[in-house]
């Protein structure tokens, strides 16, 4: 398989970054308390990585995906269960496309990918706590199943 | 939802397919032959090959296996030590043998057989306290994993990648 380049990888992950915003919309409703305050957080922290990509693929001359109105959701965002569900997936999906830039990229930019794996994944640990999912962890966060 | 990037990356390789590089194909072709041509004068020369040569050097990732089976025998130590962690334990312990396992099929060695229950420290007295010694020592082997990752080749930064990621996670469960 062909290496994408590094902007195509980034381009691929903001795409993966709009995706989680539009989600986290979803799942925060159906939260309360702590978990809502933790999926506030969890959504700024798509919001930073998503506007920091915009930049970055303008600046260097990439394509910039454009965002959807819409995303089609893995499953229905029903009740919290379903809610958390769906946070620990966007986590791993999100997690997954930062792990696939990583190849990609060097020096800062990995850095950059690096931060956004390690992030994800254990925000996704958090949220499997939180919904009382064990295990808790995997063994190889963000590769493909 | 976020499935866009498999999608997009999918059609990417569909439109090389499409355009086809038939022509450049036979070329590559071509230009293996060459140098399997080139090799082989060069593999009559080893027959004269004395001692003399250093052997290669050990491959970067090699520490990163034993690092991986220490975490995994630290692990487990703790699980005997306390059997009421052996449920959350459990799990990084596999994790940790199965980083080592991927480490050593990519660099191309067997997986050394796992220090036999010699962690360099004896398991702490109370479960808090052994919670709190597996997180440090998630901690810093977080740190070797990152620093390795930021000097990895392409085929191998994404796999250490993970294995950051997993180490960080870890220290996540241990609270």
């Amino acid at each position: 398989m062909r290496q994408p380049s590094a902007g195509e990888a980034l381009a691929a992950a903001l795409s993966a970054e709009y995706a989680a915003i539009y989600a986290y919309g979803r799942i925060g409703v159906r939260l309360s308390g702590a978990a809502r305050d933790a999926a506030r957080q969890a959504e700024a922290a798509h919001r930073r990585r998503r506007d920091a990509l915009v930049v970055q693929l303008s600046t260097s001359g990439g394509s910039v995906p454009p965002d959807r109105a819409g995303y089609a959701l893995p499953f229905p965002v029903t009740d919290r269960a379903s809610a958390l569900r769906l946070a620990v997936e966007v986590e791993e999906r999100t997690a997954a496309h930062w792990r696939a830039a990583l190849a990609s990229t060097t020096g800062a930019d990995r850095d950059q990918a690096l931060a956004a794996l390690v992030e994800y994944a254990v925000r996704a640990t958090r949220w499997r706590k939180t919904a009382g999912l064990t295990p808790q962890t995997v063994a190889f966060p963000g590769r493909p199943a | 939802m976020v499935l866009t990037c498999p999608v997009g990356i999918g059609r990417t390789i569909q439109r090389d397919q499409a355009s086809g590089h038939t022509r450049r194909k036979l070329l590559r072709v071509g230009a293996l032959l060459a140098l399997g041509g080139a090799a082989a004068p060069l593999t009559g020369c080893d027959l004269f090959d004395r001692d003399d040569e250093p052997s290669p050097p050990p491959d970067p990732l090699r520490p990163m296996v034993d690092e991986s089976l220490r975490l995994a025998a630290a692990h487990q130590a703790a699980a005997t030590a306390h059997p009421e962690l052996a449920d959350r334990l459990g799990p990084i312990a596999e994790a940790h043998t199965a980083h080592a396992t991927e480490l050593a099929r990519v660099i191309g060695v067997a997986l050394p057989s796992p220090p036999a229950a010699t962690p360099t420290t004896a398991p702490a007295a109370t479960p808090a306290a052994a919670l709190a010694a597996l997180r440090t020592l998630e901690k810093s082997g977080q740190k070797s994993a990152t620093l390795a990752c930021a000097a990895a080749p392409a085929e191998r930064a994404a796999l250490l990648g993970s294995i950051v990621a997993a180490r960080a996670t870890h220290q996540e469960a241990l609270k």
